[in-house]
């Protein structure tokens, strides 16, 4: 099999694969970096974020306050330190990225603007109108051409990574145009393939978002951490899950239920002012935000609509002209996908999955257990987010964490020389071998959409918004019935050339060993904590026993193993998670006690 | 939910099988709010997985899935059945691009130009993180932010004749992300830029025929990026003649 | 061993397969009409130089049935000429700012269009002020 010899291989070319390729090249020019990414690098799902991304931007805000929101809004299950670390560093990368060109947002005299975002105490919110991450994203593709030591795989699919001697020396990869496979060496490897949202049904990410990374680490005996924390977002379209971003909320707008009225005073978000004040109200954290709106559907207090019940988002005081102005993107949205024009009618909304908190295990600086591997973004699980992500504060890590991971897989690369080639062929060989037996199989009964389908559909069931142990089993065992069935599918197309019918049967397989590592890290934690919330006798978050992480281990055919590791805490204790005016109280209290 | 279902007709070609592309039909259940793009994955599902074609985002930013929808260039994720419906719906693969499979094409041509344009800030005066961010109003973003706006869908070079006709041809998109980058107060290199906006391969391909802007899902108006720097251009032209040589940049 | 054959496809009439650009290819035509009547007055102008007989000439020749239909074809092909440019007009200069706020398309192209108009009928005001 051909293969190609870098220093520094990168898989994903989203915010954090592009800025760790940058910050190889810009640590050592003379390193070879190959960025390896299953679409063009523009088309990855970092485009589609629109909100903004944090970093203190105010006389007024401070690292303190960020760091308190962080870990306060990941219900203190996040790793302190690297939270201390990712607060201070992120100024610095939106200013570099505005040195890169980034057309972030402006005041009238020519300074970057900040917004409010949910669960936020202070506007720090960076933001290029409602497409922020399509900017940031197209801003570190473009400026990634500068470096010729890039050297792209464009639409090249990671099928498998290389452990040889104890640590991870390269991948194999198809080129999906030919069909062909080849084998990448490298001194270190680098994860950033992003999420993997569309383990469940109704969710706002893209079809790529199917957590091929934590799988592959995860098979290769890498833990994935906090698996069972799966982010819902409040305001999506119905039916499609396209998101609404939290941005409509920061620039004023209201979730009203079937009778008109701003429900999430009833839920300890209030008191209900005309301008939603930081940290209440609409702008109160996303976990908080759907569980309301998942006992207004209890209460009966929703509207019916063709894709399940919804509220409302209304905008429509912000008038025309703002809306224009801050929220283009969604303004054309709700135009064109729902028919609603937004300055005159409220946008039907409804909860769906949009972010994993959760994913492959790595330390501050981004290392995995397994020597030579490192991961950045939304695959990774570095610690910030806890058990609830705050808006804006995952484009921010995939700057922070995908330069330290380029900077420390440059690092690590220079001291190791690569195993024999020899050696790293014949494992390539077996797994292309692998990767070919899908499409040489002719016997397979089993269509991959079906199976799909039926994953999702258990996803939603088990593991939403609100969880039961009975279903949370159930789930469970299915996940294990569609692994067995998984092995038995069969799939039409037999050609080479830009096969995606192969390409998805083996994301299928990824994200059932994903979503296996979800349910059961879900089933095991007994309590309530941020986005995981049981209603079966464990509604209270348990600090003697829970204030751990969970570590899923992948065992082959049989269930994941569940472990657990100590949280990492410096200087904020575990607390009452309150928000609006309880928040207030609760603050004013620790200040003074 | 769906009752009615609607024709679609894939223009369909696998190297390895089909000597030259075909169209093939299928019947397609729907509802109002279903777009192209679902319909092709509802094919792709539930009736021939050997479709192949680009997508993901679903909302009209990533760029993905351009084809050609009964003859106009658009994109699949954010063109509506309803809209269509009783007639069939007919795709293909991106004019003027040659077509890989089915309605994956190649775009290799494209990338090759965009890494030629330098699509990157080369900075007037260079700053240091610890100076903080450049300062830029309102109305020096808005020169340029429209054209920053591409998504690189390549609906616009299958809007345009004269690339169909000249590959060579930079081409609407690149060219407005060209002079997105020349319009930025930040940016102090538009001279070097100038040169590919003037060479051959450049602006003076355009024939003002304005399809590329009328099909841009994004509103980066390419054919105003393409024309503003003919203008240019043939000013820089004309002031060579004017200036002393050796002078100035 | 690569299997990739990607497949061009032929660019032979293209313009007749969108409305788009048959329109443009009309554009394009009309010009020719404009260049046409360019000639006939540059014909008018010879004239004028070589005397009074050619220029009654030349003005009995455009009182001709055919001219005057000549006439009216090319108003009509310059009519469409002018409509059609000043449509893609504001796609050609850089934004005009007014009052802090961007011209719209459509008043450049109403601006345009306006001004052939206006224009038009001073022409004819003065030639009629001169013939009578
Ligand atoms: C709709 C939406 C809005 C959001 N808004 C915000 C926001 O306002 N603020 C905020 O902070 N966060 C937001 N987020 C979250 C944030 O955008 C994502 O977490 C982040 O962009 C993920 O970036 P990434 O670089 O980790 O992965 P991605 O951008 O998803 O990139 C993954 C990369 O990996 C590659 N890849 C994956 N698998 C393979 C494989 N097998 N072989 C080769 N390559 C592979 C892909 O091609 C791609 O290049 C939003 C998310 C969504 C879905
Ligand atoms: S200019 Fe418009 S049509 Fe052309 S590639 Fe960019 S977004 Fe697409
Ligand atoms: S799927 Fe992303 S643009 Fe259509």
């Amino acid at each position: 099999m051909e293969s190609f010899k870098a220093d520094v291989v990168i898989v994903g070319a989203g915010g954090a694969g592009l800025r760790a390729a940058i910050a190889v090249a810009e640590a050592d020019p003379g390193l070879a970096i190959a960025l390896v990414s299953k679409v063009y690098p523009m088309r990855s799902h970092t485009v589609a974020a629109e909100g903004g991304s944090a970093g203190v931007a105010q006389a007024h805000d401070s690292f303190e306050h960020h760091f308190n929101d962080t870990v306060s809004g990941g219900d203190w299950l996040c790793e302190q330190d690297v939270v201390e670390y990712f607060v201070a560093q992120c100024p610095q990368e939106m200013v570099q990225l505005e040195h890169w060109g980034c057309p972030w947002s402006r005041k009238p005299d020519g300074h970057v603007n900040v917004r409010a975002f949910g669960g936020m105490k202070i506007e720090r919110t960076w933001f290029a109108a409602d497409k922020t991450g399509f900017h940031m994203l197209h801003t570190l593709f473009q400026t990634s051409i500068k470096y010729p030591s890039i050297k792209r795989f464009d639409e090249h699919f990671c099928a498998d990574l290389i452990v040889e001697d104890g640590r991870a020396q390269g991948v194999v990869v198809i080129g999906i145009a030919s069909g062909e496979f080849m084998l990448i060496e490298a001194g270190a490897v680098v994860f950033a393939t992003g999420g993997a949202g569309r383990v469940f049904r109704e969710n706002t990410n893209g079809g790529i978002v199917t957590g091929d990374g934590m799988a592959l680490a995860y098979r290769h005996g890498v833990p994935l951490r906090d698996m069972e924390f799966v982010q819902y977002h409040p305001t999506c379209m119905p039916g499609t899950g396209l998101l609404f971003t939290e941005a409509c909320r920061g620039e004023g707008g209201f979730l009203l239920n079937k009778d008109g009225y701003r429900y999430l005073q009833d839920y300890g978000l209030g008191p209900a002012e005309p301008v939603p004040r930081n940290k209440a109200m609409e702008l109160g954290p996303r976990d908080r935000l759907s569980q309301a709106f998942w006992h207004e559907q209890q209460k009966g207090r929703t509207i019916e609509g063709p894709h399940g019940s919804v509220v409302h988002l209304d905008l429509r005081h912000l008038g025309e002209r703002k809306l224009r102005e801050r929220l283009p993107q969604i303004y054309e949205l709700a135009e064109e996908f729902l028919g609603v024009d937004p300055a005159k009618t409220p946008i039907p909304v409804r909860p769906a999955v949009h972010y994993t908190m959760g994913g492959i295990l790595v330390d501050g600086s981004c290392a995995a257990p397994l020597p030579g591997l490192y991961a950045a973004g939304e695959c990774s699980s570095v610690g910030i987010h806890g058990a609830n992500r705050l808006g804006s504060n995952s484009l921010a890590e995939l700057c922070v964490f995908g330069k330290v991971a380029g900077i420390e897989a440059a690092r690590f690369a220079r001291t190791v020389s690569p195993s024999a080639a020899a050696t790293l062929q014949k494992q390539a060989q077996a797994s292309e071998h692998r990767a070919r037996a899908i499409v040489a199989k002719s016997d397979g009964t089993e269509r991959i959409a079906h199976l799909r389908k039926e994953m999702a559909e258990t996803m939603e069931r088990g593991c939403g918004i609100y969880r039961l142990g009975d279903s949370m089993q159930a789930t469970c065992d299915k996940l294990d019935e569609l692994r067995q069935r998984y092995k038995n599918i069969g799939i039409e197309d037999k050609s080479s050339v830009w096969n995606s019918n192969w390409l998805m049967a083996i994301e299928l397989g990824f994200q059932l060993d994903v979503a296996q590592a979800m349910a059961y890290s879900a089933l095991n934690r007994k309590e309530s904590r941020g986005a995981h919330q049981r209603l079966d006798g464990f509604e209270q978050r348990d600090d003697e026993h829970y204030l751990k992480h969970t570590l899923a281990l992948f065992d082959g055919d049989g269930r994941p193993r569940i472990d657990y590791s100590p949280v990492r805490i410096t200087k904020s204790r575990p607390a009452v998670r309150a928000y609006g005016a309880a928040g207030e109280q609760a603050e004013k209290e620790a200040r003074h006690g | 939910m769906a009752d009615k279902t609607i024709t679609v007709e894939v223009l369909r070609y696998r190297p390895e099988q089909d000597p030259a592309p075909e169209f093939q039909r299928y019947q397609v259940p729907f509802s109002d709010d279903m777009s192209v793009l679902q319909a092709l994955l509802y094919i792709k599902d539930e009736l021939d997985e050997t479709l192949s074609f680009r997508w993901s985002c679903r909302m009209a930013i990533c760029g993905s899935c351009g084809m050609m929808i009964n003859g106009d260039p658009k994109l699949s994720c954010k063109t509506f059945l309803r809209d269509i419906h009783p007639a069939t719906v007919r795709v293909e693969a991106l004019n003027h691009f040659p077509i890989e499979r089915d309605l994956v094409v190649v775009m290799d041509d494209f990338i090759d130009k965009l890494e030629r344009i330098q699509p990157y800030i080369i900075p007037a005066e260079p700053r240091s993180l610890d100076q903080g961010a450049y300062l830029q109003t309102p109305a020096q973003l808005d020169k340029y932010e429209q054209f920053s706006s591409c998504i690189n869908c390549l609906l616009c070079y299958a809007a345009c004749p004269q690339y169909g006709l000249n590959p060579t041809f930079i081409g609407p998109g690149a060219l407005a992300l060209l002079h997105r980058y020349n319009a930025d107060s930040r940016d102090g290199a538009s001279a070097q830029r100038m040169e590919l906006v003037a060479a051959e391969e450049g602006v003076f391909n355009c024939t003002a025929v304005g399809y590329c802007s009328e099909v841009c899902p994004k509103h980066v108006d390419p054919a105003n990026a393409v024309n503003q720097n003919k203008t240019t251009a043939a000013a820089d032209y004309f002031a060579r003649f004017l200036k002393p040589k050796g002078s100035g940049k | 061993m690569n299997k990739r054959r990607p497949y061009v496809r032929p660019m032979t009439g293209w313009w007749r397969k969108n409305p788009f650009f048959i329109e443009y290819m009309i554009h394009e035509g009309t010009a020719l009409f404009v260049a046409a009547y360019a000639l006939v007055l540059l014909a008018g102008l010879v004239c004028l130089a070589q005397g009074e007989a050619a220029w009654n000439g030349w003005l009995g020749a455009l009182r001709h049935p055919l001219a005057i239909l000549f006439h009216l074809v090319t108003l009509a092909m310059l009519s469409y000429h002018s409509w059609t440019w000043f449509k893609i007009m504001p796609k050609t200069m850089p934004p005009v700012v007014l009052g802090g706020r961007r011209l719209p398309a459509a008043a450049i192209t109403g601006g345009g269009l306006a001004a052939v108009a206006l224009a038009s009928i001073a022409a004819l005001g003065l030639v009629w002020g001169m013939t009578r």
